[in-house]
């Protein structure tokens, strides 16, 4: 199976059970940065009603094989649930359930609609800014390197710099998108 | 040439150059068309790791070689994740 089939899977899933998601992860990053290679499809699913999840994994099961146990992040304690694809290559599906965090309730009201040719379909993604904010807030090397990434694809002066700073500050990670911006050389 | 690890500023412009051309492509691409060199660049790394996996056991057998893809990308997964999630939620928060 193909990375693109299984975000396929996932995606037709939660428009089957009519739920609102946005794709995060390596395939947002991709969309605005310098495309990488990743080992998962990442989703965070709005719940619509308490059995939202568990209808979605019963869909996905014959092809997905999810983990007994829900994890929760160590930063914001958000809520995972972890699969990993029965047919090769072993790609990981990670569901995140939407939560109230004041930050990731405006990224995913911010989210787009948009289509995609590889996915042949049309799909939902955070904007870059919120991709950033959301990089420099996890602030792991990766997450580092991919808001750095997505700063210098997109250049700051067609980013909404003001919105980025404003979450920073709240998140205290201003110093960590100032050294992401020092970090771009001239282009 | 000059071997660039022997001047600070000669390797600092070294990296910014390869930096640079990397954000270039990117930017001279579609969002589209970066979407899709995500999921070639997945399909291709997970070739990769089955190939290098058949290498390194010396078997013929395509499901040994990805049994043993699956036994690495579980053991890397726990690596990469380790402190970052947890099955228990503290009471407090």
């Amino acid at each position: 199976m193909k990375v693109e089939d299984l975000a396929n899977l996932v995606i037709r899933a939660c428009e089957a059970e009519a739920l609102d998601y946005m794709v995060t992860g390596a395939f947002a990053f991709g969309f605005y940065g310098i495309p990488r290679s990743t080992k998962d499809v990442d989703l965070v699913i709005s719940m619509g009603a308490s059995d939202a999840i568990s209808r979605i994994i019963s869909r996905l099961e014959p092809e997905v094989e999810f983990g007994t146990q829900v994890q929760f992040d160590t930063l914001t304690w958000g809520r995972r649930h972890v699969g990993r694809s029965r047919a090769n290559p072993p790609l990981q599906v990670e569901l995140f359930e939407l939560f109230d965090d004041p930050f990731v309730r405006q990224q995913f009201a911010r989210r787009r609609q948009l289509f995609s040719n590889q996915l042949n379909q049309v799909t939902w993604l955070p904007t870059p800014e919120d991709v950033i904010v959301q990089k420099l807030r996890w602030g792991r090397n990766k997450d580092l390197d991919d808001a750095r990434d997505v700063l210098a694809v997109q250049g700051p002066e067609t980013l909404d710099m003001p919105y980025i700073e404003n979450w920073c500050t709240m998140h205290g990670t201003t110093e960590r998108l100032q050294v992401a911006l020092a970090a771009i050389p001239p282009m | 040439m000059a071997n660039p690890h022997a001047n600070p500023e000669a390797l600092r412009e070294l990296q910014d150059a390869i930096y640079r051309d990397k954000v270039l492509r990117a930017r001279a691409m579609t969002p589209d068309q970066r979407f899709a060199a995500v999921c070639e660049l997945t399909n291709g790394v997970f070739e990769r790791m089955h190939e290098g996996a058949m290498w390194q056991l010396n078997t013929t057998d395509p499901q040994v070689g990805w049994a043993e893809v699956r036994r690495r990308m579980e053991r890397l997964t726990k690596t990469q994740e380790f402190g970052y999630y947890t099955t228990e939620k503290p009471s407090r928060t």
